[in-house]
């Protein structure tokens, strides 16, 4: 950072290069509530790539008051195909911006987008999809069943609202604040020590909450009934290892609610 | 029909917050906010608020939840739609006895998600459509264009989750006034649908931990789950006899 130049009202650097920087990242705001959308217009051609560039539209406005052309070139740059983890979209759009801000050549720009989808997509999935998600929702299903009524499911909706708005917030300022090294700022943040901790979090959670579910959806059944959830329980999770995906859940239920019919009809 | 949401205390204001809800879970997946309002236990505990019967709505919840747990939501992926689904399956278990009817909800429940899965992708082609006229737009930096298209794809996918709310309630009416299992079926179908929801979570969790360190925390967790559900069966028999 130049003269390690700060924004005073947003915390944010100023942007270096050609151009001249904006007073503070004004649109911010309005950028960081769009990117609670940037899936909004997913499609296969360019996946998140126009969520992104609306999300980018309110940071870039003050381009169109320098050079219009420089504008319109980098609106056009913001909406290409884009991918990431939603959660972490802020930091290519941020650091995108930035990129703008500071004039660098426009291939330049579109190899960090291109370069950040990858990594940001895989550490997000392992944090969110497959770590802190699954964690509080099991642990809000073994709140449930001990009897916690719908104070768990409150308690996941308000943590899950601060985590997301938190992540967001921080993802957009840092990819503002570091442009096109925010491949090594994120290598140096919280975001890849957090892995090796949600993923074992969300493990005991599920482990948890699976039998505590079960406890709680049959609390009084004769012990054939219960041999009878188990034998069905125990052919799911095999066919589940060894088909993997072909047999989702879906279809599994489905096919286990129609034996149980037919096993009906048939002793009727 | 009409006899079966009077009977509910199913008002048309009531049915109309189900499908404002039902609506805003199904833009929740995927579009907007993403704030796990999708989830079966959050939208099911909030049909059961609407409704006027939590503990519907939380049994239903929880029982999809665990459904939902063996899905991993990654990348470009088609998976189900259980938001809208188990609105409908709250309607369909509300006011009556659970543990009868905990699996005919299910049998509602697991289709009209599969079928939300499908419009999903329906969505996506519409929006590449949509892209594909505004190329020229687009090229040439028209931020118009940019807002045009975010905003037709936002109201596509809000579309689809009132259309797949819709069908789910519908669904869920027509299954209170013309379905009704003995009380050994709907166990039955319970039992059926408690193992099948049994068996995704713990391929869910399988997949969560893979082959290493994780599958120690695993069974750490079911350990502990074991023994607490051991005292909460325990307590549960306690107090129904």
């Amino acid at each position: 950072m130049t003269g390690a130049a700060q924004d005073h009202r947003a915390g944010l650097p100023a942007a270096r290069g050609d151009g001249p920087p904006p007073e503070r990242w004004s649109g911010s705001g309005r950028a960081l509530l769009r990117l609670l959308a940037v899936q909004g217009a997913w499609s296969y051609e360019r996946m998140q790539g126009v969520g992104a560039g609306w999300a980018a539209a309110p940071l870039l406005r003050p381009l169109a008051q320098q050079d219009a052309e420089r504008y319109r070139a980098a609106v056009a740059r913001s909406a290409e195909f884009f991918n990431a983890n939603p959660n972490l979209a802020g930091l290519a759009v941020g650091a995108e911006v930035r990129a703008e801000f500071d004039g660098l050549p426009p291939e330049q720009i579109r190899r960090l987008r291109t370069a950040l989808c990858s990594p940001l997509g895989a550490l997000g999935d392992q944090v969110f999809w497959a770590g802190l998600v699954p964690a509080l929702v099991a642990l809000a299903v073994a709140g449930v069943a001990l009897g916690g009524g719908a104070w768990p499911v409150a308690a996941l909706v308000a943590v899950y609202a601060l985590v997301r708005l938190w992540t967001a917030r921080w993802a957009l300022r840092t990819g503002l604040a570091s442009g096109m090294s925010v491949g090594r700022v994120v290598t140096a943040s919280w975001l890849p020590r957090a892995v090796p901790r949600v993923g074992p979090l969300a493990a005991f959670a599920l482990g948890l909450a699976a039998p505590l579910a079960a406890a709680w959806l049959l609390p009084v059944v004769a012990p054939g009934h219960v041999a009878g959830v188990l034998v069905v329980a125990a052919l799911g999770v095999g066919l589940g290892q060894w088909l993997g995906t072909r047999v989702t859940a879906v279809r599994f239920g489905l096919g286990a609610l129609g034996i149980a019919l037919l096993l009906r009809w048939v002793t009727a | 029909m009409s006899a079966a949401l009077a009977t509910m205390g199913l008002a048309p204001g009531v049915l109309l917050l189900l499908l404002g809800w039902g609506t805003l879970v199904g833009l929740d997946l995927v579009s907007w906010p993403q704030l796990l309002l999708a989830r079966p236990l959050v939208a099911g505990t909030v049909a059961g608020l609407l409704l006027g019967d939590v503990e519907a709505g939380l049994r239903v919840g929880l029982l999809l939840e665990l459904f939902a747990l063996d899905v991993l939501a990654v990348g470009a992926v088609r998976y189900p739609d259980y938001g809208p689904a188990t609105v409908g399956a709250v309607v369909l278990a509300a006011f009556a006895p659970w543990e009868t009817g905990l699996g005919l909800a299910t049998a509602l429940a697991l289709p009209v998600a599969a079928v939300g899965g499908w419009t999903m992708q329906w969505v996506r082609h519409a929006n590449a459509r949509a892209l594909q006229r505004a190329t020229d737009a687009l090229a040439a930096g028209d931020p118009r264009a940019v807002r045009r298209l975010q905003a037709g794809g936002l109201a596509r996918d809000a579309l689809r989750a009132l259309g797949l709310t819709a069908l789910a309630l519908v669904l869920a009416i027509a299954a209170r006034t013309w379905v009704q299992p003995d009380p050994a079926t709907g166990r039955l179908l319970t039992l059926a649908a408690v193992g099948a929801a049994l068996a995704a979570v713990a391929n869910g969790a399988l997949r969560i931990a893979g082959r290493g360190p994780r599958l120690g925390w695993l069974a750490a967790g079911l350990g502990l789950g074991l023994v607490l559900a051991a005292v909460l069966a325990g307590v549960l028999a306690g107090g129904l006899a």
